[in-house]
């Protein structure tokens, strides 16, 4: 049968062809009145000459890759080139992307979203698309994140046409929003958001312009930075040219443009076939959780608020492997940095798919078609509003993606596929953030290492969670030496990286364990520091099957320290404070102390001898903690994952110090978990009471003020899910709170 | 074979878990191998008896041969077995900055999917940690800070350090390693720690080896140093009596007179008596590299590309302008290392590697994993329960099943047969066994020749650039495969390429190699004086310990020739590469500014020139001293050309081979053919240890260092 796509792959005459913008309305009519990209519903190619098609696959896949190995050495920040926050991809003309190479796979279909913009606004005509024209985005209303994350795009041309676009992607150390760093928490709005660039033109003629050169190197902190990050995404995006170019020369322009086409439908018809391998059919429900109290330290007045994010996640499996999820219900909008654009939203689908379903690497946006979503529109998933602050969308994203590790482990679980189980992650906020000047006073130090790469896992189906090794957004994580971060934040010495106790979720598999670092703030003439973790109490990170959340985030910085005579007199100074009931700070240094029960700390200046210790979470738990192997509980104790008394209180297991060893007291254990199931069995109550008595709090508005808000937003937001939640809590059609 | 008359001179072992091989060279060129059982309580034993069975081929007794040895070059796998099997005896005691005690535990997070295919990289449930070499009760944390800048920022604690060692001491264990922070900037610290020790253990009446970071590993990155201490007192010292055993019972059996050498991941050899036996961890796969260098010598060219293929793995390593590059922190064994190692990439792409169909969604996958010595469903005995690539060379024709390592082997073709018909051709739905083993191969081709254009840009040079080498058991089978339509300067497969890397080994030179972080700024304008006399300052004393090395293991110092390089990067940049110093007297201004304008050519070549950045000027992160001392080599002996044809006992027979079609090919015997001989594809030519199939439309000459030189016909 001949399809559509058959016609477009030859080429018409030039002068003739059809406009981007109507490639992308007929791609996009081809695919809604088929169900297939393009309408292809024979994949012709494969068909005919399976092995052929593979090693075309094989041979711009490769391309990708070495393009990114390449520009991996001409970065600079250390973020692209320790931690590897940099990918690159090959787009079809309509900017959907047909082979992707390694590295942070979230920018995948943001990318995308920005060609897709360009080619909606009738680029082609003004400032138009021509061979050598360089553009940049990283404005999270078109696809991309947050500011931090840069996009290069170049368009790409066989014989004066364009038949594809490459793109690239490296995160910033700092993007000149209004305080250093990366992921801000004070700005409020767009303005505050730092240096924006809305999909534009910077270079023709294979060069950068020279006004667009100076505009930005003047726009953020770290101009070195960006000038080199910019360098390393040209070079990757023109080794993907070149290698097309070997590709068409070999096979024939014909082939290649039918090939990327049949690619992105044979992605999408993978990603059904793996879902109905995996996953039983039927709908999945949670929610996640994020807290932000905001009342007594936002700058601006509209932003002091105690908010709650409210991210309820529905899964719908169909028998055909149909992936539909939606955040129907999701909470409004906020005056904070934390909003989401839809793109970022997707971004963050397509990086958890591709580490759980997906991850062999034979990816692209056929897969992202095929996982239909809802991120409903003026929530905050989905805001539509390109005055409010976008700096920090992985506050709300990072926690409601937890919810779809915990909905695809029930479905492995259902499926018998155990060792796929994921409970969830701890939440990769970044603790410390900021930047200043050393002693010298001219050399500025920007304070936005990515250690944070490497927080808990959560425990797995047959297995404790990874131990400070993982990040929901780039699984490759790597938290760097001290020695390689102090060559750039030279003003802060560590004097700590350890593992932090009772930060892992308990479970018959515990979370993976987070950690601390102790920072010594020394040779400075200004440094200003701030956190962006999680409030008070929510992270996402729930357990499964009986397992519990991991621990939220604290504070504690201390200032004026006599640090300095401890040293003078050989006293030991604090490295940290294992357990904060007991702590190390207070015991061995004095100074003036600040501590809050919360994650989130704006900025504040500090000087020499001053301390602040960062807490990198842990994972949550899967199964009873009670249990767990006592043996296992005893190691844990051994390498500071929990402290005695937490074992004792959470697994019901006793432990005792013996030489090196920890030892289990089998007599006491056993004592304790029956105390402990006594004390669950007294407090246990029949499901129709507990029903009750929370049906009473709702009926009498016993919630408190963040939680009435946060159900009143998603009520008001959305009619269907206010009606479910009437019908769930058996609650008349008038009700409202 | 014609009757031996010369005298064997080398031997170079490669000693693997299982069996150690021994390459003997002759002052003719020729060579014999040998194969025995590996000995591990005593690995001379093992030695002495492959050397044996390698000369009995040429009917001399060892006790005959000994005497004339002249080397003896030795690489093997004892170390790292020993690493990842957790093996060792040695109870290691740690000391590092207080506060980071915890490094065995987090390791930076990246170790826990070193190692691993791209795709389980992604799939995060497959992370692990590794078990630690040492446990957390035996790292002990000593107060202190130094900074980046070289400034003590908080004291030493004395006490603290006397009490980590009694505590260590307390613990029995059987060395200290001292790690500190910034202890390349200062090593005061650590000295301090040092002296400490030394006192302690002189109370307690205890001598134990205390090893520290500023002495052996002067490198920034501290996880990979303290690794690399690590990896040395565990795995690589228990080789050192073993290594000098081995020149001893030569010496004391045979009467070699020929010091043992040991072949480093930088390419060179060293002393059994080395302070820094770590380097020579991994050096299987660097062997090959070396005999490249030697015939791209003979060849007269400056540019080769390296490909070797095993039974598991596809190596690939590259010479250009006669430079071999060096890469500073390698990961092995799952561990990041701070030792300079030959830049070799590997994909998990070798005849062994398993090939599958993912029943989900049609597609045909290669590996990662292997069948390794099991072969594959061909040879019952392995177990195999999934086709391999020497299941399809079997049905294509390629391989001779009566003929496989010379026939001490039987394969089944119709095993084979059987398992690529159900396992991959009927579930990719098609019924021809030979069509979907030939796309396996051309795929497997296909990601071979990928992987080689990739380390070709990546240095930043075309293919027309290059002489491709292939070698290794698998290289001659598939090189036509995967050159493709690559245009290299010329195709060559050395008639000994399964025993390439042994002859490798044997051609590998007394090489001293030093590094040492210094992180000098070299600002755009500006004097260049304190510079280059910083840089000297250190060339000086890593050359002093070539020197030292040298008269240890009895080589004349003025016969060593020390090189001096840097490793260097543009400011603001992370990534450096190696820049030899031409010469470092003279003029700093020149002297800098020609490391300068080299360093740019070299990064334009391997990166975007676009990417060139000297306006915030350059950064010296190390400064390195090679010393080499010429050895022994082996000849490479020279044929007169002759007849094109091959002589009629060359040719056994022939056979159908699958190109897409049936195609009859002659078959050769390759010790029968002689130099000049031109063999026209479809051919296979077989070796005991190797088969080499030229298709349709090629041509293999034999030329006169009996190396095929393999072109389009």
């Amino acid at each position: 049968m001949t399809t559509i796509s058959t016609d477009l792959s030859q080429s018409p005459p030039a002068g003739n062809s059809p406009s981007l913008i109507e490639k992308m309305a007929l791609s996009k009519r081809q695919y809604e009145e088929t169900g297939h990209y393009k309408g292809i519903d024979q994949l012709r190619l494969k068909q005919t000459d399976h092995f052929r098609y593979e090693r075309v696959w094989a041979e711009l896949r490769g391309a990708l890759v070495s393009a990114r190995e390449t520009a991996l050495h001409i970065s600079a920040s250390p973020i692209v080139r320790n931690i590897g926050e940099l990918c690159f991809a090959l787009y079809t003309p309509e900017g959907d992307s047909v082979v992707v190479s390694t590295g942070i796979i979230t920018h995948v279909h943001t990318m995308s979203e920005g060609i897709k913009y360009m080619i909606s606004q009738a680029y082609e005509d003004s400032p138009g698309i021509k061979e050598g024209d360089i553009f940049c985005n990283n404005d999270p209303t078109l696809g991309n994140v947050h500011t931090t994350d840069v996009h290069t795009i170049i368009p790409l041309f066989y014989e004066g046409e364009l038949i594809g676009w490459a793109g690239g992607v490296a995160h910033q150390v700092d993007i000149g929003a209004g305080t250093p760093g990366h992921d801000p928490v004070a700005s409020a709005n767009r303005y505050e958001d730092g240096f924006y660039v809305t999909c534009e033109k910077v270079g023709s003629n294979h060069q950068l312009h020279k006004d667009w050169q100076i505009r930005a190197g003047l726009s953020t902190r770290t101009p070195v930075y960006w000038a080199l990050d910019e360098k390393c995404r040209i070079a990757g995006c023109y080794i993907v040219k070149e290698a097309l170019d070997r590709v068409i020369a070999s096979e024939g322009i014909d082939y290649v443009r039918q090939f990327m086409d049949e690619a992105v439908e044979e992605g999408r018809q993978i990603f059904l076939a793996r879902i109905k391998e995996r996953l039983v059919p039927g709908i999945y429900e949670t929610a996640s959780f994020f807290d932000a109290p905001y009342a007594d330290k936002a700058w601006h007045p509209e932003a002091r608020i105690d908010y709650l994010m409210h991210a309820p996640l529905t899964l719908t499996i169909g028998a055909g492997g149909q992936f539909h999820m939606s955040m129907d219900g999701a909470s409004a909008p906020v005056p904070m940095p934390f909003n989401a654009s839809e793109g970022s939203m997707q971004g963050a689908l397509w990086v958890l798919l591709t580490q759980t379903l997906i991850y062999d690497g034979k990816v692209n946006d056929g897969a992202y078609l095929a996982a239909g979503h809802n991120f409903p529109a003026g929530t905050w998933c989905n805001a539509q509003d390109h005055s409010l602050a976008y700096g920090s969308p992985w506050a709300f994203l990072i926690p409601s993606f937890t919810g779809l590790f915990r909905l695809l482990s029930r479905g492995y679980f259902a499926r018998g596929f155990r060792e796929e189980i994921v409970t969830g992650y701890g939440f990769t906020g970044d603790p410390l953030q900021g930047g200043g000047f050393l002693a010298d006073g001219k050399t500025y130090f920007p304070v936005s290492n990515f250690e944070l790469c490497a927080v808990g896992l959560g425990a797995r189906g047959t297995m404790d969670g990874l131990d400070a090794a993982y990040a929901m957004w780039n699984p490759e994580a790597d938290m760097g030496d001290a020695e390689v971060w102090e060559t750039i934040e030279s003003g802060l010495l560590y004097l700590s990286r350890r593992y932090k106790p009772d930060t892992a979720g308990y479970g018959r598999y515990r979370g993976g364990s987070g950690w601390e670092a102790l920072r010594y703030v020394h040779g400075v003439q200004a440094l200003q520091l701030y956190s962006f973790r999680e409030g008070r109490v929510f992270h996402g990170g729930a357990g499964l099957y009986g397992g519990y959340p991991n621990s939220a985030d604290y504070k504690v910085r201390v200032h004026n320290t006599n640090m300095a005579q401890l040293a003078a007199a050989r006293k030991p100074y604090p490295l940290g404070e294992a357990d904060p009931s007991d702590s190390e700070l207070e015991r061995l240094v004095q100074g003036e102390f600040l501590r809050t029960n919360e994650g989130m700390m704006f900025p504040e200046a500090f000087g020499d001898g001053d301390l602040f210790l960062s807490l990198f979470s842990g994972g949550p738990g899967y199964g009873d903690p009670l249990e767990r192997d006592p043996q296992s509980v005893a190691r844990d104790v051994l390498g500071h994952v929990y402290l005695p008394e937490t074992a004792e209180r959470a697994f019901g297991v006793v432990v005792r110090t013996s030489g090196d060893e920890m030892v289990v007291d089998e007599a006491a254990t056993k004592t304790a978990r029956e105390n402990l199931r006594l004390r669950r069995s007294a407090r246990a109550v029949s499901y129709e009471e507990f029903y009750a008595r929370e049906r009473e709090l709702i009926t009498t508005g016993q919630l408190s003020s963040p939680v009435r808000q946060m159900y009143q937003q998603s009520m008001h937001l959305s009619p269907s899910w206010a009606a479910k939640f009437k019908q769930f809590w058996n609650l008349p059609d008038t009700f409202s709170l | 074979m014609p009757q031996h008359t010369g005298t064997p001179v080398i031997l170079a072992l490669d000693a693997g878990g299982t069996m150690t091989d021994a390459f003997v060279v002759d002052d003719t060129g020729s060579f014999t191998i040998g194969k025995a059982q590996t000995t591990p309580h005593d690995e001379s034993l093992g030695v002495v008896e492959s050397f044996r069975d390698a000369l009995h081929y040429w009917d001399v007794t060892a006790e005959q041969a000994g005497p004339h040895l002249r080397a003896v070059v030795y690489s093997g796998t004892s170390m790292l077995n020993r690493l990842l099997e957790r093996t060792s005896d040695e109870r290691i005691g740690v000391i590092v900055t207080a506060g980071m005690e915890d490094y065995l535990q987090l390791e930076r997070s990246v170790q826990t999917y070193a190692g691993y295919a791209y795709s389980d990289r992604l799939h995060v449930v497959t992370h692990i940690h590794n078990e630690p070499l040492v446990p957390r009760a035996r790292i002990k944390g000593v107060r202190g800070r130094v900074s980046f800048f070289g400034e003590e920022v908080l004291p030493l604690y004395a006490d603290e350090a006397k009490e980590a060692v009694n505590s260590l001491l307390d613990q029995s264990v059987t060395a200290i390693v001292v790690s500190l922070l910034y202890s390349y900037r200062d090593p005061s610290h650590e000295q301090e720690v040092a002296k400490i020790a030394a006192e302690v253990m002189a109370s307690r009446g205890v001598d134990i080896p205390v090893i520290v970071s500023s002495t052996s590993t002067p490198v920034r990155g501290d996880l990979a140093r303290l690794n690399t201490l690590l990896v040395e007192v565990y795995a690589a010292r228990p080789s050192r009596r073993q290594l000098q055993a081995v020149g001893e019972r030569l010496h004391s059996e045979l009467d070699s007179t020929a010091a043992v050498r040991v072949l480093t991941s930088y390419g060179g050899t060293v002393s059994p008596d080395h302070e820094s036996l770590v380097s020579t961890l991994v050096s299987g796969p660097i062997g090959g590299i070396l005999g490249a260098r030697r015939l791209a010598e003979l060849y007269e060219t400056s540019n080769v590309i390296c490909s070797d293929v095993g039974g598991t793995s596809f190596d690939v390593g590259l010479i250009s302008e006669r430079q071999v590059a060096t890469r500073t922190e390698p990961t092995v064994a799952r561990f990041l290392l701070a030792i300079p190692t030959i830049a070799m990439d590997s994909i998990g792409a070798g005849t062994g590697t398993r090939v599958r169909v993912d029943p989900a969604v049609r597609r045909v996958t290669l590996g990662p994993d292997s069948a390794g010595s099991r072969l594959g469903m061909s040879w019952e005995p392995g177990g195999e329960s999934v086709p391999s690539i020497t299941d399809c060379d079997l049905v294509l024709g390629y391989l001779n099943p009566d003929y496989f390592l010379g026939g001490s082997v039987d394969l089944d073709p119709d095993r084979a047969r059987k398992a690529i018909l159900e396992q991959l051709a009927k579930p990719l739905g098609s019924s021809n066994v030979e069509e979907t083993a030939l796309g396996v191969v051309r795929l497997l081709e296909t990601e071979m020749r990928d992987h080689l254009m990739g380390m070709i840009l990546g240095m930043g040079y075309a293919p027309e650039n290059y002489q491709m080498f292939a070698y290794g058991g698998g290289g001659p089978l598939h090189a036509a495969g995967y050159v493709g339509s690559l245009e290299f300067q010329a195709v060559r497969v050395p008639s000994w390429a399964a025993a390439f890397s042994a002859f490798g080994c044997a051609c590998a030179d007394y090489t001293y190699r030093y590094d040492r972080s210094v992180d000098i700024l070299v600002p755009p304008a500006g004097s260049r004086e304190q510079v280059l006399g910083l840089l000297r300052q250190t060339w000086s004393e890593l050359e002093q310990r070539i020197l030292a090395d040298a008269a240890r293991d009895g080589i004349d110092p003025k016969e060593v020739n020390i090189v001096p390089s840097v490793r260097m990067q543009y400011f603001g940049m992370l990534d450096d590469l190696e820049v030899q110093v031409s010469s470092q007297s003279g003029d700093a201004e020149q002297v800098i500014a020609q490391m300068m304008v080299d360093f740019d050519s070299l990064f334009e070549k391997i990166f975007a020139r676009a990417a060139k950045s000297p306006e915030s000027g350059y950064f010296l992160t190390k400064a390195i001293a090679v010393g080499t001392y010429p050895t022994e080599k082996p000849v490479i002996p020279e044929f007169v050309l002759g007849s094109k044809t091959p002589s009629s006992s060359a040719e056994k027979s022939s056979r159908k081979v699958f190109e897409g079609s049936w195609r009859e090919a002659r078959i050769y015997e390759m010790d029968e053919l002689t130099s000049g001989n031109v063999i026209a594809g479809p051919a296979v030519v077989e070796a005991p240890a190797t088969t080499f199939y030229v298709p349709t439309g090629y041509q293999a000459t034999l030329d006169r260092f009996r190396v095929f030189e393999l072109t389009r016909s």
